[in-house]
This record gives structure tokens, C-alpha cells and sequence, in this order.
């Protein structure tokens, strides 16, 4: 978890009062961005989720970012699992060739179905672009209204910027060749994100 | 005036149908796909706070450039102030050559093409200079300039670019997109893990923290500032905000306005470097993250009281997306890095002022642009402010500068020729039409008939007119040049209607062109003279109101006098007692004529939104409601508020523009079935009516005075 999203006071993010239908907003519009939206109650559920939505891919090798939640979820137990390769190490050759990239952001803006977070650590930055899918994860109580209160959110702590903040909105795409759109581009082809409650 | 290089451009450029196929369908889908990304967010909210931030950061551009540079180090990136295109490229080879740099990998920097980076490194030994933007890699493939800021290779077809791909990967692609989407993927791949260096551009760069912001939609950007293990940033210094704040408005517009998106895939905001992998496969903690802060020219737009104004641009294109000309010929003619509109103004800070002289002749003052922008930049007044300097420094072709200072502020001679024209044009007139003109006037009658001057102007048949009834206000009729010599029967149906409506109506005598003609080929004064002839006119009679059937003749008596007076207070005010008093017709009747009884003209016709109606009035919803109470039901045709190509002298300037932009007009209005056309302004009444005789079509095409006229109750 980054420094700036400890420090973020409960109001600014999720309340249980909006928060389905902050939901349910994120979703129509990441799905409209040709992002894969999934959400699970608990960590328990998580990992039959992920375990089954990695199964599906039918890879031989994914790489992922250590944070807070990944561990959680603990998802080199899912790799042995599957029996495949899980791995966070040399990702300038790992991430090259996986099938798959698992990492943590640390909001989701409801209003256009983006996720943010810190990513300055390389290994978030690495699996996160280099294999065809990436898969994210993200808690349900971090969901946003708008772009505008997730700059927000960081303008309260501008010393503790992190050096490196991304915003995600659906998998990468061009519209350059006759402005026919082509889902995956030099980054991934696939989005899939998890909310986990 | 256009040299007969930029002619030869247009032409190849209007004969391409890829070209016009390919701009033609964006054009037509852009508009509503910006639309929706739009909903529900305020435009003109937004576009303000942009104006606020952006024309906050052009003033305060040192100092913001010094705090940017001060927390940029202190976040630990190097800063090099560049203030030439130079000094930008040696710094970049400087710190190529002290890293024994081989491979570079590129994405998509405009300030890149700008200072030609590219060429520049490969001169120097460093051959592999890989663009990865799918765009660019294109157009750097076939060595080409970008034709568009955001979609650089949007001039070209997938066969071309099969065509182009088979001969750098050595095998036979077929014209399939997503296949050659992939063929750059695998392609640049090997690239992005070989280089030892990156060089990315920036959208917005904040003074408060230091920070780089860059929106990218194929994932190129993030790699480029992620792999290598150095980063060189290359920014222009308009791209700085004082705040971090100000980066939100920013990036609710850009993407919006640019692709229709509600924000690019990817938004990278870099507070300093960040760790890199080396080619081994070691971590290195911190890379090296250099930000060259380029000035190029524009801190001398800044110091330009007038020009300033652009620096407010974040570089979204829609001004070019939505421009009739760019559709017709795309960005190549332009001749240089940055196109459209806002691309001739950067080119003359940035590259070549003589070059953007010419380059200004393109514009057709429709003035779509304006509305579309989001950092409020009024584009078409800075072109006319191109197009006064450059006539200033240049002076006027003789022809052109005989009429205006000679004719046009001289109004019996100018009117006295009228007349005489009406006679020696008699030999090629049949029916109202001119069809053809022998000689070097062939020109102006290719595609188009022109009107024949009428044999009684205006001026010679209406004059003190009085209700039946009680008179309820005092009205002058304000004619226009077409108005008064070539459809003088648009002006008696609108006496008509304003009798109707209880009005005294006068015909001041000396009343003259607008002048529109003058600040439109660049000779303000001109302007001014004539201004003053019309303000004195229009003094004598002690009227209500004054009511044009030209939306234009009002936007420059309503809008333009001020501007022109200025620096002049008394004739200001003067301008402002007349302004105050200037309508078009149909607010007029809309207004006043809400008592007129009309029998049903039971006709199908189709709208055409005037630029300077639309646009320069906001008037087009009046109209539509008068016609309907006509009887007239209008059928709206694709397009209804593009231009048709007129521009005033524009059509004479750019014929060959001036037609592409009719044909599509007149294919959108013959697509609805209607038998007739209605329009607010004599302008386009005589492009479309010409465009329409020429084709041999008979669709009609009339004022809604005369349509209005017609359906009176007598």
C-alpha cells in the first residue's frame, strides 16, 4: 500500500451508502473500455476467483508484483496450484514472455471505470505492461466518484506524490490505421479486474 | 498570397479520395463521439478553468519555468533549459554519446517533430532511433511528416500501411489491422528491450512538484518511461501549470476533445526518476531521468499581446478534426510539423513566420473551430491577425489593393462600378445565373455559376416605407453589397414581412459595405473607414432597430465596430449606440413578429446554419421555428451547420477548396429530398445556388424572408 493512500481520511473514498452504486458505475463504464470486471466478498473468494480466472487463460507462465493485497491473496499459492510458473524475479525477461501480469492499484474512479495507483516500485510497472493480460487487484472501499476527487485525493498530500502514478483505463488500444480501434497495442490486450471487498 | 507551390499541394491533395475518404469519415464521426464523451460535464466550466490555468501559466512561464526546473531536481531529475531547437538536440546527443547510447526507443513527442530530433541523431551515429507510437512508426517508416498532432498517420490507408509494414518486416501482409497492429507489437518489442534510452514528450509538466504528466493509449509511453534505463523528457514550456490541480480540468478535456475518450488507457504522472532494470537484468534504484524544458519561440509568442492567446492550447487537434478545409486536404499541405489552424499560428512562433503568412490563406473563417475549443482559443481572429501582419510586412497584391483603398472606401464608386458591371456582365447572363466567363475570369465560374448582378439594386426600389396601422417601432434596413445589387428581392421580402409587422422601415442612402472584405484580405484600415461611413449613415435616421438579412454584415456592425474603435472612445461610443440597435432578421421577427398570421406553405425544405449565424450569433433555433409556423417542414440534412465553402473572398482565394467543402454541402442537402434550401445569408445563398446550377439540380434555394413573405396572410 502507498504512503499516500494510508493516509486518506475514510470520506473521500468509499462509504457503504454510495458504494454499490459506485459499483455498479465503475463496471458499465470499465466494461464499456473493454475491461473484464470481476468482485469478490472476501479474500477467501478472491483466490477461488482468481485461481479460476487464471485457470481460464490456460498459461504456463505469470508474473506478479508483490503488494499488500497480492500477498494476501497469495498468489504464488494459486500458481502451485495450477501448476504453473508465479514469479516476481527478473522481470526484464519473466515479464517478456508471461502470459499473464498480476498487480495491485490503489483506486477506482466509478465515473469512467479508471483504476490509479502508485507504481512506482518496477516490478508493478513491468507486469503490468508487458504481458498480453493484466489482471489487477483492488479493494472495493478505495472506489471514487469522479478523475476530479482522485487528483484530489493526491493534491492533500503533494510532498508524498508518489514518483511514479498511473492511471489504467481498459487494456491498451490505437485507433492510428484509418481510426478503426484495435484492442492491444504495445501493452496488454486483455484487462481483468478484481474488486475485492 | 498562396504561391503556386501550396496550389500545386491542394490539388494533389483534393484529387487523393483515400485521403478525403479517410478525413472525411473521422469528420463525420467525431463530432458525435466527442459529444458522448462529453455527457454530463459542462464544457464551457471546464474550457474556462483550462483558459484560467493555461493563460495563468503563458504569463508566468520564467518563473513557472524555474519552479518546475528547482522541485524537478530537488525530486532527482536532471533539467536542461534549452532555448533554441539546438541547444535541445546537442543536449540530447550530449547525454546519448556519454552513455555509449546505441538504441533509442521514441514515443510520441510533437516537440520532437518539431526541432526534427530524429534526423538530427541519426546524422550523428546514432542510426537506431525507433518511433513506437503506432502512428508515427508509420509515418517514420515512410519518411514522412505527421499530417495530424494526434493521429499522425491518419492521411493514410491500411493498404498503404500493409504496404509500407511488408517492406520493413520483409514479408507479404495482407491489409488487415488488427494483423498489422500486432506486426508492431512483435516489431517494436525487441526494440523497447534493447534500448538503453527513451525519449517521451510531455502533455503537461506542474511547476508546484515537478511533475511530468503524459497521456498514451497503446501502452508505447508507459514502456518507453519504463525499460530503458534513461529517460529524456522533452517539453516545451506552454506545457507548464503552476499547480498540481490544474492538471484535472486538463484531463477531463484533452482526451475528450481529442479522441472522443473519456480519459487515454494510460495517464503517467513521473515525480522524478524511478528504478530501471539494466540490460542484465540488475535493478538500478534510480535511472537517469533528464527533462530538457524547451523554449523554440515561445516565450517570443508570450511577449505577443495578441499571440499569447495560443499558448492556452493543449494540443488536442479538434480544431482540426472539425475544420472543412483539413477534411478536404488534410495536414501535408500545411508543410510542416503542426497543422490545421492552431497549427499555422505555432508555425509561425515556432518554425517560420513567412511560411505561416502563407499558410493562413487555408482558412475559411467559419469559425467552428472556436466553439470546439478547449483551451478557449479564439484561432480564427489570430489567423486574420496572421493574415494583417503578413499583408503589413508584405503589402497587398496591387489588384487587391487598388479596390480596397481606392473603391471600397470611395462608396459612389464603388457603388457607380456595381452598376456598370450589371451592364457588361449582360452578355453571359441566362436566367439569374453567369455560367461562364471567358478568359482568366474562367476560373470563378468552374463548378459554380455566379449570380448575375441585379439590373435595379436594392437601394433603387425600396426606400421610406410606412405600415398599414399603427407603427410600432422605426427600423433601418441595413442591405449588404448581395443584399443591395445582386438579391434585391431577399430585401423586399423582408419589407415585406416588416411592414407586416407594424414596422417603419428607412433606407439609409449612404450606407456601404460592412467591410468584412477589407479585414478579411488584411487591411483593417480600410475597415475602419468604412465603419465610420456606416456609423455616420446610420446616425442620421433616428431609428429603433437595424435589421440585415447577412449574419455576417451583423456580426462585423454588431461585433467587429467595437473591436475596430478600441483605442478610440469617442467613435466607440458611437459604434456601441449603433451596436446596441443591429438585429438579424429572423431574431427580429421572432421577437417582433410573433402577431404575423401565415397561410401554409405546405413545402419540404432542408436548413443550412450559416458560420457567422450559427456560430458568430448563435442564432439558428429562430429559423427553424419561423418556418415551421410557415408551413415549411424542414427535413435536416447531415452536416446542417458545415460550411459551404463561401469565405467570402475565400472562394475566389481557394476555389478548388472552396468546391470540395459545396460538394459535400450540396450532396447532404440533395440526400434529404427536399425541394428546397433555406438559408439566413445572401454569402452562401450564392455559393450554394451556384453550386446547384452548375450540377444542373433545381432545388431552390431561398432566404427565410422570401419563404416568410410568401406564406403572409395577405
Amino acid at each position: 500500500m502507498s504512503a499516500v493512500q494510508a493516509k486518506i481520511p475514510m470520506k473521500d473514498a468509499y462509504s457503504e451508502f454510495k458504494g454499490e452504486a459506485l459499483y455498479e458505475k465503475f463496471k458499465t463504464a470499465a466494461e464499456a473500455l473493454s475491461a473484464e470486471v470481476h468482485r469478490a466478498a472476501n479474500l477467501e473468494e478472491a483466490r477461488q476467483l482468481v485461481a479460476k480466472l487464471i485457470g481460464e487463460l490456460k498459461i504456463e507462465k505469470a508474473v506478479y508484483a508483490s503488494s499488500p493485497l497480492v500477498d494476501e491473496v497469495d498468489i504464488k499459492a494459486i500458481g502451485s496450484k495450477l501448476g504453473i510458473v508465479m514469479t516476481d524475479e527478473n522481470l526484464r525477461q519473466n515479464a517478456a514472455d508471461a502470459g499473464l501480469g498480476i498487480s495491485q492499484l490503489d483506486y477506482a474512479i466509478a465515473e469512467i471505470g479508471t483504476l490509479v495507483g502508485n507504481a512506482t516500485s518496477i516490478e508493478s510497472r513491468m507486469v503490468s505492461i508487458l504481458p498480453p493480460v493484466h489482471m489487477v487487484f483492488v479493494r472495493t472501499k478505495n472506489l471514487l466518484p469522479t478523475l476530479l476527487d482522485a487528483i484530489a485525493v493526491y493534491n492533500k498530500n503533494l510532498g508524498e506524490l508518489p514518483k511514479y502514478l498511473t492511471f489504467v483505463s481498459g487494456p491498451s488500444r490505437t485507433a492510428d490505421i484509418e481510426r478503426v480501434l484495435t484492442i492491444g497495442v504495445h501493452g496488454p490486450g486483455r484487462l481483468i479486474i478484481v474488486f475485492i471487498d | 498570397m498562396a504561391t503556386a507551390k501550396l496550389k500545386q499541394e491542394i490539388n494533389a491533395a483534393l484529387q487523393k479520395d483515400n485521403l478525403k475518404g479517410a478525413l472525411g469519415r473521422f469528420g463525420e464521426a467525431y463530432p458525435a463521439a466527442r459529444e458522448k464523451a462529453y455527457e454530463g460535464k459542462d464544457f464551457e466550466a471546464i474550457r474556462e478553468k483550462i483558459r484560467i490555468a493555461k493563460s495563468y501559466a503563458a504569463e508566468n512561464m520564467e518563473k513557472l519555468a524555474d519552479q518546475f526546473a528547482a522541485n524537478a531536481e530537488k525530486n532527482g531529475a536532471i533539467v536542461f533549459r534549452a532555448k533554441t531547437a539546438q541547444e535541445a538536440k546537442e543536449y540530447i546527443l550530449k547525454v546519448a554519446r556519454e552513455n555509449n547510447v546505441n538504441h533509442i526507443i521514441k514515443s510520441k513527442s510533437m516537440a520532437s517533430e518539431e526541432i526534427h530530433l530524429n534526423k538530427f541523431l541519426n546524422e550523428n551515429g546514432i542510426q537506431d532511433v525507433a518511433e513506437s507510437d503506432l502512428g508515427e512508426w508509420i509515418i517514420q517508416l515512410c519518411g514522412q511528416r505527421p499530417s495530424h498532432m494526434v493521429m499522425p498517420a491518419i492521411h493514410m490507408t491500411r493498404g498503404e500501411v500493409a504496404e509500407v509494414f511488408s517492406k520493413e518486416v520483409n514479408e507479404n501482409l495482407e491489409p488487415d489491422i488488427p494483423k498489422l497492429v500486432k506486426v508492431a507489437r512483435e516489431n517494436l518489442r525487441n526494440k523497447f528491450l534493447r534500448a538503453e534510452m527513451g525519449i517521451s514528450g510531455a502533455n503537461i509538466a506542474v511547476a508546484e512538484t515537478g511533475t511530468i504528466v503524459m497521456c498514451t493509449n497503446e501502452g508505447n509511453g508507459r514502456l518507453t518511461t519504463t525499460v530503458p534505463p534513461i529517460h529524456v523528457v522533452l517539453v516545451g514550456i506552454e506545457k507548464l501549470v503552476a499547480k498540481f490541480e490544474d492538471v484535472g480540468p486538463i484531463l477531463e478535456a484533452l482526451p475528450r476533445s481529442a479522441t472522443g475518450q473519456k480519459l487515454t488507457s494510460y495517464v503517467t504522472m513521473m515525480t522524478g526518476p524511478t528504478a530501471a532494470i539494466d540490460m542484465d537484468g540488475n535493478i538500478i534504484e534510480q535511472k537517469q531521468m533528464h527533462i530538457v524544458l524547451m523554449d523554440n519561440g515561445r516565450t517570443e509568442m508570450r511577449n505577443d499581446p495578441i499571440f499569447k492567446q495560443a499558448l492556452q492550447c493543449i494540443r488536442c487537434a479538434s480544431c482540426l478534426n472539425v475544420c472543412p478545409v483539413f477534411q478536404q486536404v488534410g495536414g501535408h499541405v500545411y508543410g510542416d510539423v503542426y497543422t490545421g489552424g492552431i497549427g499555422t499560428i505555432l508555425t509561425a512562433f515556432l518554425n517560420s513566420f513567412e511560411k505561416a503568412g502563407e499558410l493562413q490563406n487555408l482558412c475559411l473563417r467559419c469559425e467552428r473551430c472556436k466553439t470546439f475549443c478547449p483551451g478557449k482559443v479564439d484561432i480564427p481572429s489570430l489567423i486574420v491577425e496572421l493574415r494583417r501582419r503578413t499583408v503589413k510586412k508584405d503589402g497587398l497584391p496591387m489588384g487587391q489593393k487598388l479596390i480596397l483603398e481606392k473603391v471600397l472606401t470611395n462608396r459612389k464608386l464603388f457603388h457607380s462600378l456595381i452598376r456598370t458591371a450589371s451592364l457588361a456582365q449582360k452578355p453571359f447572363v441566362k436566367g439569374n445565373m453567369i455560367r461562364h466567363l471567358p478568359l482568366f475570369f474562367s476560373g470563378l465560374t468552374e463548378g459554380r455559376s455566379l449570380p448575375a448582378v441585379a439590373s435595379t439594386p436594392l437601394r433603387d426600389r425600396v426606400g421610406h416605407s410606412v405600415p398599414r396601422g399603427k407603427v410600432k417601432a422605426r427600423v433601418a434596413y441595413y442591405a449588404g453589397c448581395l443584399g443591395d445589387f445582386v438579391y434585391p428581392e431577399q430585401g423586399e421580402a423582408a419589407y415585406k414581412v416588416l411592414n407586416k409587422m407594424g414596422m417603419e422601415i428607412v433606407f439609409p442612402l449612404e450606407q456601404t459595405c460592412c467591410g468584412i472584405p477589407a479585414s478579411q484580405m488584411g487591411a483593417p484600415e480600410v475597415a475602419v473607414k468604412l465603419a465610420k461611413q456606416n456609423i455616420e449613415a446610420f446616425e442620421k435616421e433616428n431609428v429603433d432597430y437595424i435589421v440585415s438579412l447577412c449574419p455576417t454584415c451583423v456580426e462585423v456592425l454588431k461585433h467587429h465596430y467595437l473591436d475596430h474603435f478600441k483605442d478610440d472612445p469617442a467613435w466607440r461610443a458611437r459604434a456601441e449606440k449603433i451596436a446596441a440597435k443591429v438585429i438579424d432578421f429572423a431574431s427580429f421577427v421572432a421577437k417582433h413578429g410573433k402577431d404575423l398570421k401565415f397561410k401554409g406553405l405546405g413545402i419540404n425544405a432542408t436548413y443550412h446554419d450559416s458560420c457567422h449565424m450559427k456560430r458568430a450569433l448563435g442564432v439558428w433555433q429562430e429559423p427553424r421555428e419561423l418556418l415551421s409556423k410557415a408551413g415549411v417542414n424542414i427535413t435536416e440534412m447531415k452536416g446542417c451547420d458545415e460550411c459551404c465553402g463561401f469565405g467570402g473572398s475565400y472562394s475566389i482565394k481557394m476555389p478548388e477548396i472552396s468546391l470540395a467543402i459545396l460538394d459535400k454541402k450540396l450532396a447532404n442537402a440533395e440526400a434529404t429530398g427536399a425541394g428546397v434550401l433555406a438559408l439566413d445569408c445572401p454569402g452562401c445563398k450564392m455559393q450554394i445556388s451556384g453550386g446547384l446550377d452548375a450540377k444542373g439540380k433545381n432545388m431552390a434555394v431561398k432566404h427565410t424572408a422570401e419563404l416568410l413573405a410568401e406564406a403572409l396572410k395577405e
